[in-house]
Order: structure tokens, then sequence, then C-alpha cells
């Protein structure tokens, strides 16, 4: 039996001093992001290149059209924001920076608020890093920024014979009985002013990667930072350089670079609902 | 300053005593209480089956949890460290003389341990019907309740005792250091120094 007061689990409820900070939120990145350039984007609910987006496709809440065919509830802006700019506003605009402010849904009643922005073929993602630290700076937070490259255990697998699994685990052990001195180093790297002893020691494949975290971390304005050159988490786009924005247990952000039909682009989200819980304390 | 969960029992002796080799003071819990602060550490006595959830909610940076629990409950935490202590076997058990036949068309299983159970049957593409117990697990295929169990085995003496015997491991189990994935990046240093420091011990241990 379902009493009246009930809401569906995971649905997000805000009212008075929390729906004033969501608000709050949600102005102050609209102020920032508006202010770097980015023009605002509202795509639909509902979508039919959801299942592209998404790695598991059972998070899908699905309906059908009047065609029957298959539709699915926004679960991810990204890839939807990146296909209507490329493939339907692709004669209308050329312009290249978007942010959105839109709730994704997953299956079967996950509610997530997200402030997100895309910068489509910029290769560098200090272009929105940059961005989604200084809405936290306005928001007076300070969290703490991971910078890791996916690239890196991609490659690390194939060179040592590792498995992927190993590094979605932060297999410290297995890393550290290798006994190979430059993983050994690449396992206790914790700050940019360290990358450059530990870049001399790396194979070549590896040096391009450490290098491109160094070039993010120079361009980087903001000081409370680490690297995680080892860190992998499956994700369907980003696949290099990358980063989350972390406070306590709670991630405010994530973002990375990612290519989309042979175009490199930028992006990142902002989890709104864990920055009101935090803002709301 | 770093939380330590630990579980109630002979693990956290162990834990302690690992901590008072590496650092030459006593740890010790005062009567009941459930906290012990130190100036570099902050102790946690909490269930076995809760090291986990502590550690995957950040209420503790790290803790010391059986590889069996963390199967089980299959939280996203590091594991750090084999620390080889509490070594034991998750195996199916049956009455004396039976076989294990897994083309049954149905086969009925008690355990405490639903999720590693289901993973066994689902990888072997059998259908089993998983009965979760509480406890005194031995008795369920006495009593025609399942036809076999999964259970913890260290040395096969109360299966043995209850008329039942090991037909299959599954899989072998020690406790593991295990930690907080934003508390590693966030305190890398002070997790890794005290993995270094434990690490040592157990590599003394296992030369004698």
């Amino acid at each position: 039996m379902i009493l009246e007061h009930e809401i569906p689990e995971g649905s997000k409820l805000y009212f008075g001093a929390s729906a004033k900070k969501k608000r709050e939120i949600e102005q102050v990145a609209s102020e920032v992001l508006s202010g770097a350039g980015f023009e605002e984007i509202v795509t639909p609910l509902f979508s039919y290149h959801q299942h592209q987006s998404i790695s598991n496709e059972r998070e899908l809440i699905r309906v059908n059209d009047n065609a029957n065919y298959n539709m699915s509830l926004r679960a991810d802006s990204t890839i939807d924001v990146v296909r209507i700019i490329n493939k339907r506003l692709g004669r209308n605009t050329t312009h290249k920076k978007w942010f959105y402010i839109q709730p994704v849904y997953r299956f079967p009643a996950n509610e997530q608020y997200q402030v997100g922005a895309e910068y489509i073929d910029e290769v560098r993602l200090s272009a929105v890093l940059n961005r989604a630290m200084a809405i936290f700076e306005r928001l007076h937070v300070k969290p703490l920024l991971q910078i890791s490259n996916i690239a890196i255990p991609r490659k690390l697998s194939k060179l040592l014979g590792m498995s992927m699994e190993s590094f979605r685990h932060i297999n410290i052990e297995q890393f550290l009985s290798r006994e190979i001195p430059w993983l050994t180093r690449l396992v206790y790297l914790h700050h940019v002013d360290e990358i450059d002893e530990v870049i001399a020691l790396v194979p070549d494949e590896i040096k391009g990667e450490l290098q491109k975290i160094k070039e993010l971390c120079d361009a980087l304005q903001y000081d409370h930072a680490v690297i995680a050159p080892l860190y992998y988490a499956k994700m369907l786009y980003y696949d290099e350089l990358y980063f989350r924005v972390i406070e306590g247990n709670e991630i405010y952000a994530r973002g990375g670079r990612y290519h989309n039909d042979d175009v490199t682009s930028v992006g990142f989200a902002i989890y709104t609902d864990a920055l009101i819980e935090a803002l709301s304390r | 300053m770093l939380t330590v969960a630990l579980p109630k029992g002979r693990i956290a002796e162990d834990t302690l005593a690992i901590f008072t080799q590496i650092f030459g003071e006593r740890f010790v819990f005062d009567d009941r209480k459930l906290i012990l602060e130190t100036p570099n550490f902050k102790f946690l006595l909490v269930r076995n089956q809760d090291v986990a959830t502590y550690v995957y909610h950040q209420a503790a940076d790290i803790g010391v949890v059986g590889l069996d629990t963390i199967e089980e409950q299959g939280l996203d935490v590091i594991r750090l460290l084999n620390l080889q202590r509490g070594r034991c076997k998750i195996a199916i058990g049956m009455r004396k003389g039976e076989k294990l036949d897994l083309s049954k068309p149905e086969i009925k299983v008690a355990t405490k341990m639903v999720n590693i159970t289901k993973r066994y049957f689902a990888e072997r593409a059998v259908a089993a019907d998983v009965i979760k117990l509480y406890g005194s697990i031995e008795l369920a295929p006495l009593v025609g309740l399942a036809d076999m169990i999964v259970d913890i085995v260290e040395t096969g003496a109360t299966m043995k005792q209850n008329g039942l015997e090991v037909v299959e491991e599954i899989m072998e189990s020690t406790t593991y250091l295990i930690a907080n994935k934003n508390s590693f990046f966030e305190k890398k240093h002070e997790v890794l120094s005290i993995y270094e420091k434990i690490n040592a011990i157990i590599k003394a241990e296992s030369k004698q």
C-alpha cells in the first residue's frame, strides 16, 4: 500500500531553504558560464538516442512514441546536447560553447539535477575546468579537485598485462608487488610539483599522457588539487584527461575530454543535489 | 588523522596488535567503548558485516574485513592489502556421501551469503533457489530445507559434526585492509604510509 505522504524512492523534493539553494547554484552557474561565452540549451526530456549515452541500458526509463519506436527519458545530457547541436542545429548555429541546467532520470525513479557545459571542437580541458571551479568559488566551497587521465590505466593495462579491474579497484598491492620503480612512483604521485621527476622515469607511451596532466595543471587557476594518474572508472565517453571534484564522500562534479564523430570536445557536469546538501548543512 | 573501522573480536585484536608493533604504543579499547582515539588514529569497533559500509560511506577512511564479506556486499571500496589472517574457505556442503549434481532441474541452497551463492550458480548457468538463513546453516540439508549449503569453512569440523562434508570450494578468504576511494586520493600519503608499515610486518611474518 502506498501512503499519502510517500514519494518514489530516488525522487527529489526541495522546498523553502533547499529550493532557494538550488536556485542560487543554478543562477551562479548561469552567470559564470554566460560570462564566459557559453549559451544555454534545453534539450528534450524524451530521446531516441539515450542508449548511446549510457553504459547500462537497464538504467533507462523507456516509453514508446506514436509509431511504437522506443524512446527513453533523458538519462545523460552530454551526448544528446552534442548530437542535437551537430546533427539538428548544425545549419542554424556555429556556436561551440553550450551549457544546460536540467535533470536526468534513471530507472526506476532516480532524479538528478545537473548543471553541465560542453565546449565542442575544443581540446583544452582547462577551458571548461576553470569555469567549473569558478562556480564553486562563487558558491564559497573549496572541494578537492582530482586530475586523472583515463588513457594511462588503459596503456598500462596493455603494457603490463594487467586487467582493467585492477585499476578500477585500485589494486595497490598488485602495482607495488611488481617492484617496478616508475610504477611505484606513479602510485605515489600526488602533487603536480612531483610530476617532472616521474615523467623522466616512465616509458615513452606514458610520458605524453602525464605531460597532458601537467599542462592542464599549469593552466589551472585552482590550488586545492591532487593528481591520480592510475584512477580508472568505466565511462562511455570520457576517454582521456578527466577530473572529479570531491568533498568528503560526495562527488560535486566530473568532466573530461571526449571524442564524438572525430571531433574532440571537453565538458563537465556539476551534481546539483550533492551541492544543495553541502550548502544547506 | 585516519579513522579505522575494525570488526569486533579477534580481527580487531590482531589488527590493534599490528598497530602496537608498528607504533610502539598500546592500542586498547576501554571496556565497552566503541571508539578509541589517539593523536593520529580514530578506531571504531563495528560489526563485521558493517566494516565495508562504514568505509564505503566514509564514516571510516580505512578498515579491516574478510574478503568473503567484501565479495558478498559488493561495495566499491579499495582493497589495499591482503593481511594473510583469518584464512577460511567459502564452500558447498552436502550430506555425507552425496555428490554435487549441477544438472538437476532445481537446486535448493541455504546460505548466509546470498550474493556469492547466486553468482556462483549463475556463472554455471544453474537455476538455484537460494534460501537466506541467519545461522545454524548446517541444519538445512538435514531437515530437507535445502539440498546443500554454502558456508564459511575453517577446519570443516562443524560440518563434519553435523554429518555434512565439503563437496566444492567456491573461494578462499583472508582479511583485507580496505580504503574509501575518496579518502585514498585525499589522504594518499597517510594511507600509503600505513599500508607500507603493515605490509612490512606481513612480509616479515611470511619469511619466518
